[in-house]
């Protein structure tokens, strides 16, 4: 276990009780403020979408899932593919991705708060495309294909069959696609209350390692990643789960001409090829 | 720092000067010799003190020397009353009787056992029974009824039975005339009668020696006599060897059998009380009772 | 496991096995699954008769081409108002798909512009259809087109376990059709926060979370006031190490977050292959964590009895442990009640904490309810759940407290006599050290009131 993840821990609960409550606040008050007519600071970029700090693409993510999305080891820096993606979205836009230490929340609050408005132009956090979630925002064209994944500690012998049972728990994070798929696919351990729904995917690992869960489901790449390149070795995925789910940006439904610019910058940059490059950086080889 | 350190040095230096207690004849006929003119009490032949201090001295921190030779001795059924001004080591040498303070140097004998010294915590237990001791804030415990009070020692110390220890604890605040209030907690006393209880809780363990720290002190003035009588009754119908430290002065002219005058940590002057109070033989004697009175 | 679940286990997989052996009859189009989503509020059981998702999946066998497939579950559940999300799969990656779903009643037709070939997974998501609405397993059968006609799709298996609708969400819905509840809810604040419907079931689903908080204290507690008070006689012990065993104990426990200890327990001891069952863990942390604020309140507690109590019971010939058992701990009990009832509260809001780590108790309910619907009314509902223990507490503090300085300015001498011996005391006190306890005897003993403080500071 790195050091890193310990601390990240600590980072995390904080930056999402701070997040948390910035958000109930933001969602009472912004609205009374007018979202649409945007009393509050939003500024015309370009061809007209409302920013809520001029020049800057404001993002909101939740740090804790690599490779997408994490906070450097050393400076608390955001990094990962996704914060690289918003900046070559950003520059397509004639904007600068705005990343500060208020962008960490936790990933069932960021729907929500990208619904309220005013506090984040975008959530871009790994998130994949529902129909759920298109009901509260708008959801960019698909980024990057995705599917789920089973990780439980190595040599457990846990397998689909065996974790489906009310003597097993599931870790999963809250708010995930793959916390859906853990309670559709696990029913006995659901009605147990079993599927553990935590607040980031490392927290989740280091209890499977731990053997205080007995497996956790989340996003193929995010699992094969930790796994493989960041010290969670003890670790193996049990199941490759083919759902074929897709990534994308949320945008607040107020806010169309963002969407649009977000979309028309995602294609340019699948066309120039900096999509790829992104893709061969970070996992290694093109999706 | 260095100069507490040399001082607690020079104290040791000091204390080494005092010499070997003296041994239980000799200082019996010593004592007897000094003092049978300078008590009302009436020696037996042979008799022995039961309370024997030489050389006692005492300092604070090393620095504060409050008692710098004190020498007394009190016998068995004698009411000696210690007067003197604040800071005088009254109460001190006093509370160096039942080592609640622990003497710096010199010795105390109690019935020709010396209690300076390294005494184990057992044997200081068991020395203390044979000491009461009444405060001048009186110190009952305040979750425990006035009857609850004068038990505790009985069934705790004495291993005394609850219907033993209630029977006696029952006498003795009768003879206090607190009996109906037995049942009262310390909080619903006043401070007379807390007091009174003080002195019955002492009195119940049936100890050789009573101590009495300025009980009166703390008193408002209307309610000073009831503990008073209480204290002389003690005196002259229970025989008990009482050492009293008080600025009660009718008290100690009318019972105590001898009246000690100290100040700046050493007897200045002693006798009986009628030789003290109308003869002092001291300036600073005759100058305190004068502020006195 | 043990052995017998292990055979068990062992078993099953043979048997298993030996069915997929067995050549039942060559599909070519095999259904691998179909599951539905959830849709209990606050719950995990898939209710029949509301919304849910339906996701079935099946593989295009060896040599055939699937060019549509035909859904149908029993007649009283509907697709009528459903959309479909269809994907296909090569392994990981996605295939390009053309489909056109037409949806009738209880059956639901995909049918693909080009042919599915063989080895692609087909995933279809069935969203906003309804099962059965009188509960029970479900089923969902179908048949598909290949390249030869139409075929038998093999049943889903496992069935899909449903219920019928609980009297809960029967009041959800009735709640849903109400007029003033579309009012309230379109308030922005009161639909985010105070939610009708939200509320009803966060009161039944946060009800197992909020016993398991209280169990979880009440457990605890014990072990804390024994800890504590271990430590706290450790701490004024006369014994140098003793003393410092104690410090470190409570300093540390003190100085550091118990998010902190709760993540190192909960992670440390498995990585030393101690395991303990996660409640019982809490129960240990939170009991360990509250033991070292106790010892700091018993050992203030202890050291706020006047010193004359402890000469009083040495002048009747009392040991250490006897002042302490009979007239120390009984005093001090009485005094630090206020202080550590408070400190139960504080232990029973910090069981939150502990949600953190999967605990599941009312915290992590609230969450879980909370990501699910993306409403605050979940967090309010946890609110009252959470005041329902600490408001009688906080008032019980309070009545105590009184009842405390009431009986403390009660009884003793009258203010009067306190201001007169408080003048004694500084007369006497200013013999340096000469009686260095009588100052401290008379200003602080059990009756030490405002009176006597205030008597004090006139005279000086």
């Amino acid at each position: 276990m790195s050091t890193m993840s310990r601390r990240g821990f600590l980072q995390n609960s904080a930056l999402v009780l701070g997040g948390l409550s910035l958000t109930s606040l933001v969602g009472c008050g912004g609205q009374a403020s007018g979202g649409s007519e945007g009393s509050a600071p939003a500024a015309a970029a370009g061809a007209g979408a409302k920013l809520v700090e001029e020049g800057k693409l404001t993002c909101i993510s939740n740090m804790y899932f690599p490779p997408f999305e994490f906070m450097d080891e050393k400076t608390g820096e955001a990094k990962g593919f996704d914060i690289e993606l918003s900046n070559a979205i950003a520059e397509h836009m004639g904007l600068t991705a705005n990343w500060t230490s208020e962008s960490n929340q936790s990933f069932d609050s960021l729907v929500p708060t990208i619904k309220a408005g005013g506090k984040a132009d975008i959530a871009i956090a790994g998130m994949t495309i529902t129909e759920d979630r298109k009901q509260e925002v708008n959801l960019s064209n698909p980024y990057l294909d995705s599917n789920q994944s089973l990780v439980i500690k190595k040599g457990s012998g846990e397998t689909l069959k065996t974790l489906d049972s009310d003597e097993k728990t599931i870790a999963v994070q809250a708010g995930t696609t793959g916390a859906d798929w853990a309670k559709e696919n696990f029913p006995k351990a659901a009605s147990a209350g079993n599927i553990k729904g935590l607040d980031d995917i490392i927290t989740a690992m280091e209890g499977v390692s731990t053997g205080n869960f007995n497996a956790l489901v989340t996003d193929l790449p995010v699992a094969s990643y930790q796994i493989n390149e960041n010290g969670f070795d003890g670790l193996e995925i049990e199941e490759e789960i083919p759902t074929g789910e897709q990534y994308g940006i949320a945008v607040s439904k107020d806010n169309p001409q963002l969407l649009d610019d977000i979309n028309a910058a995602l294609e340019a940059i699948k066309q120039d090829g900096t999509m790829a490059k992104l893709q061969k950086k970070w996992f290694g080889q093109e999706l | 720092m260095f100069d507490k350190a040399k001082a607690r040095v020079e104290a040791r230096q000091e204390a080494r000067r005092v010499p070997p207690a003296l041994d239980a004849e000799v200082a019996a006929a010593q004592a007897h010799e000094r003092d049978k003119g300078l008590t009302k009490h009436s020696f037996e032949p042979h008799e022995h003190p039961c309370v024997r201090i030489e050389h006692l001295m005492k300092t604070f921190d090393g620095e504060t020397q409050v008692l710098t030779d004190v020498n007394l001795t009190v016998w068995p059924g004698e009411v000696v009353c210690v007067l003197g001004p604040s800071g005088s080591g009254k109460s001190t040498m006093l509370r160096c009787i039942n080592l609640l303070e622990t003497p710096t140097a010199g010795h105390i004998l109690i019935e020709d056992n010396e209690i300076t010294g390294h005494l184990g915590t057992r044997e200081v237990n068991k020395l203390r029974q044979n000491l009461g001791m009444v405060f001048q804030s009186f110190n009952l415990f305040p979750h425990l009824s006035a009857k609850g009070n004068v038990m505790i020692g009985q069934t705790k110390v004495l291993k005394k039975s609850k219907a033993e220890a209630e029977a006696e604890a029952l006498k003795q605040l009768e003879a206090v005339g607190l009996l109906d209030r037995a049942d009262f907690k310390p909080a619903q006393l006043s401070g007379g009668q807390q007091q009174r209880v003080a002195i019955a809780r002492a009195v119940a363990m049936h100890p050789d020696v009573l101590l009495f720290d300025e009980p009166t002190s703390a008193l408002d003035p209307e309610l000073v006599r009831g503990v008073l009588d209480v204290m002389r009754d003690l005196a002259e119908n229970g025989g008990m060897t009482m050492i009293v430290v008080t600025h009660e002065m009718g008290f100690a002219r009318e019972v105590a059998d001898r009246v000690v005058f100290m100040e700046g940590g050493v007897v200045v002057e002693q006798g009986k009380p009628e030789d003290v109070f109308d003869h002092p033989q001291h300036a600073r004697t005759a100058e305190f009772l004068g502020s006195i009175k | 496991m043990d052995a017998r679940s292990r055979s068990v286990a062992c078993t099953i997989v043979l048997a298993l096995a030996f069915v997929c052996a067995l050549p039942v009859q060559a599909w070519g189009l095999t259904t691998n699954k179909a599951t539905a989503k959830p849709n209990e509020d606050g719950g995990s059981e898939v209710i029949g008769g509301l919304p849910t998702r339906l996701t079935w999946e099946g593989t295009v066998e060896e040599g055939e081409k699937v060019s549509s497939i035909h859904l149908e579950i029993p007649a009283d559940g509907s697709f009528a108002e459903s959309t479909t999300k269809v994907t296909a799969l090569e392994g990981l990656s996605r295939a390009p798909v053309e489909s056109e779903v037409s949806a009738d009643k209880n059956t639901l037709t995909v049918s693909f512009g080009e042919p599915i070939g063989e080895g692609l997974l087909i995933r279809l998501e069935i969203y906003n259809m309804t099962l059965p609405s009188t509960g029970g397993d479900v089923v969902v059968s179908g048949t598909y087109q290949n390249q030869d006609g139409e075929q038998k799709l093999k049943d889903s298996d496992p069935p899909i376990k449903t219920i019928a609708n609980t009297p809960l969400q029967s009041m959800v819905n009735w709640l849903d059709n109400q007029e003033w509840v579309k009012q309230w809810n379109a308030n922005q604040f009161l639909g985010m926060f105070l939610k009708p419907q939200l509320i009803l079931t966060s009161l039944s689903s946060l009800f197992p979370g909020w016993l398991l908080c209280l169990g979880i204290v009440i457990a605890s507690y014990p072990f804390a006031i024994l800890l504590g008070l271990v430590f706290a006689l450790m701490k004024i012990s006369r014994h140098r190490l003793v003393r410092a065993i104690a410090i470190i104990y409570i300093n540390t426990l003190r100085g550091t977050p118990l998010f902190l200890q709760i993540y190192i327990m909960f992670f440390g001891l498995p990585m030393m292959n101690i395991n303990i069952d996660n409640n019982v863990l809490g129960i240990i942390v939170m009991a360990i964590n509250s033991s070292a604020y106790l010892a700091e309140i018993f050992r203030a507690g202890i050291e706020s009895i006047p010193q004359g109590q402890y000469e009083a019971a040495a002048s009747l010939g009392m040991g250490h442990l006897q002042t302490m058992v009979n007239i120390i701990l009984p005093q001090t009990i009485r005094r630090v009640i206020p202080t550590v009832t408070s400190d139960f509260i504080m232990a029973f809001k910090d069981t939150s904490l502990l949600s953190s780590v999967g605990v599941m108790e009312l915290m992590m309910f609230s969450k879980n309810l909370t990501s699910v619907t993306g409403n605050m009314t979940p967090y309010v509902t946890a609110a009252i759940f959470y005041l329902i223990v600490t408001l009688p507490l906080i008032k019980v503090v309070s009545t105590i407290e009184k009842r405390i300085a009431k009986s403390e300015r009660g009884g003793g001498p009258r203010p009067k006599a306190k201001a007169k011996k408080a003048e004694v005391a500084v007369v006497d006190g200013q013999a340096v050290g000469a009686e260095p306890s009588l100052v401290e005897a008379l200003s602080a003993p059990f009756k030490a009131g405002t009176s006597v403080m205030g008597g004090t500071a006139s005279v000086r």
